[in-house]
């Protein structure tokens, strides 16, 4: 059951990333837009993102299972980029926040803006749990191979 | 020492994701929790029913204050220009008050974040400003005005009320715009924030009906001086 329910966050976590990624690349060009900004200011915002993809690739490459199989990091990861797209998700659809309406912009930056810094709290730390998840599995095979 | 460190390193690992657990789940419960609160509507059929009722009976005062003057027909002393020009400002001032736009909102069975919103931004511009400044506040500064009888009387009580109205509603549109910012269960957010469609609709009909209630202080003036005169 638990392996059933760890590859489920496993492969959800993949895609919650490139859906994530992808909302807030969104919301962030359109307030580049707005702002009339060049695209390169917003790169700091998404380095978290690329770093936690890279992690991710890496974890599949050297095959470490102590990370991969690790289902409470998987469910983490899962949480934490659901709460990403979700955030997205209201910045564009929910129209009950007022300032979206009275700018007219169509989506609401004040409330994305809001949660950006939580978001880069959010993907460091996921990156920074995965680096230490990674010592204990290069420890664990060297000790099978002795 | 080394595989201290590595259990240790484990250790760390669980703690700083377990942080992050807490942190999004905190967020996105939060998060479903404020959009909930937004999309609240509230049922206010009957309390519109009763003040739509205040506000026809009141307008209707005004109306048959306003009324008991016609130059036409008017035989007393007192200034005509001055007479006419209460008469078409508070006039104006109904019109505005009694227009559709207005009275659409008491017209809603059903009222949400947008629609308070709303009736805040339109209350401020027609209510407050077309007519309360524009109208009833300069009224009172022009000459011939000044000329009619209890004059210093009603102007002091006129522009207390439209200073303390027009700066009654301006936090109100600024909570309902803040609350784009809720996502920290903080005291004053909640005494803002908790029943923000419920308490701030019922501000600004309250105001509304101070408004009028204001014309009628106006109009009852301006009968007195007509009659009186």
């Amino acid at each position: 059951m638990k392996k059933i329910f760890n590859y489920l966050f496993y492969g959800l976590k993949y895609l919650l990333l490139i859906a994530s990624f992808a909302i807030s690349l969104f919301v962030m060009m359109r307030m580049n837009i707005r702002l009339e900004k060049s695209f390169t200011s917003i790169i700091p915002e998404l380095i978290p993102f690329l770093l936690l993809l890279i992690i991710f690739v890496i974890n599949i490459i050297l095959n470490q299972k102590q990370v991969t199989n690790n289902l409470f990091y998987n469910i983490t990861c899962c949480l934490v980029l659901s709460t990403i797209l979700f955030v997205g998700y209201r910045a564009i659809f929910d129209k009950n926040m007022v300032l979206n309406e009275k700018y007219g912009y169509g989506i609401d930056f004040n409330f994305f803006d809001n949660f950006i810094s939580y978001i880069k709290i959010m993907l460091y730390g996921l990156i920074v749990g995965n680096i230490f998840f990674m010592f204990k599995e290069r420890d664990e095979s060297k000790q099978k191979k002795v | 020492m080394k595989k201290i460190l590595l259990e240790y390193a484990n250790i760390i690992g669980y703690t700083v994701t377990g942080l992050i657990f807490g942190l999004s789940f905190f967020l996105l419960i939060i998060n479903f929790y404020h959009m909930q609160e937004l999309s609240e509507t509230i049922s206010v059929e009957t309390y519109n029913n009763d003040n739509r009722q205040l506000i026809e009976q009141k307008i209707n005062t005004i109306k048959n204050n306003i009324s008991v003057y016609s130059q036409n027909s008017y035989t007393g002393n007192l200034n005509i220009y001055g007479l006419n020009t209460s008469q078409i400002k508070i006039q104006e001032c109904v019109n505005i008050v009694e227009s559709d736009e207005m009275m659409n909102y008491f017209s809603k069975s059903n009222i949400d974040i947008r629609d308070v919103y709303n009736f805040t931004g339109d209350f401020r511009n027609n209510v407050l400003n077309d007519c309360l400044v524009m109208q009833i506040k300069s009224m009172f500064n022009t000459d011939t005005i000044a000329t009619l009888p209890n004059y210093n009387i009603i102007k002091p009580y006129v522009d207390l009320n439209v200073n303390s109205l027009v700066q009654s509603v301006g936090y109100i549109q600024s909570n309902i715009e803040n609350s784009d910012h809720y996502y920290y269960s903080t005291d004053v957010n909640k005494s803002n924030f908790f029943d923000l469609t419920n308490d701030s609709y019922f501000e600004i009909v309250n105001k509304y009906q101070q408004t009028l209630d204001l014309l009628v202080e106006v109009s009852n003036w301006y009968r007195t001086v007509v009659v009186g005169g």
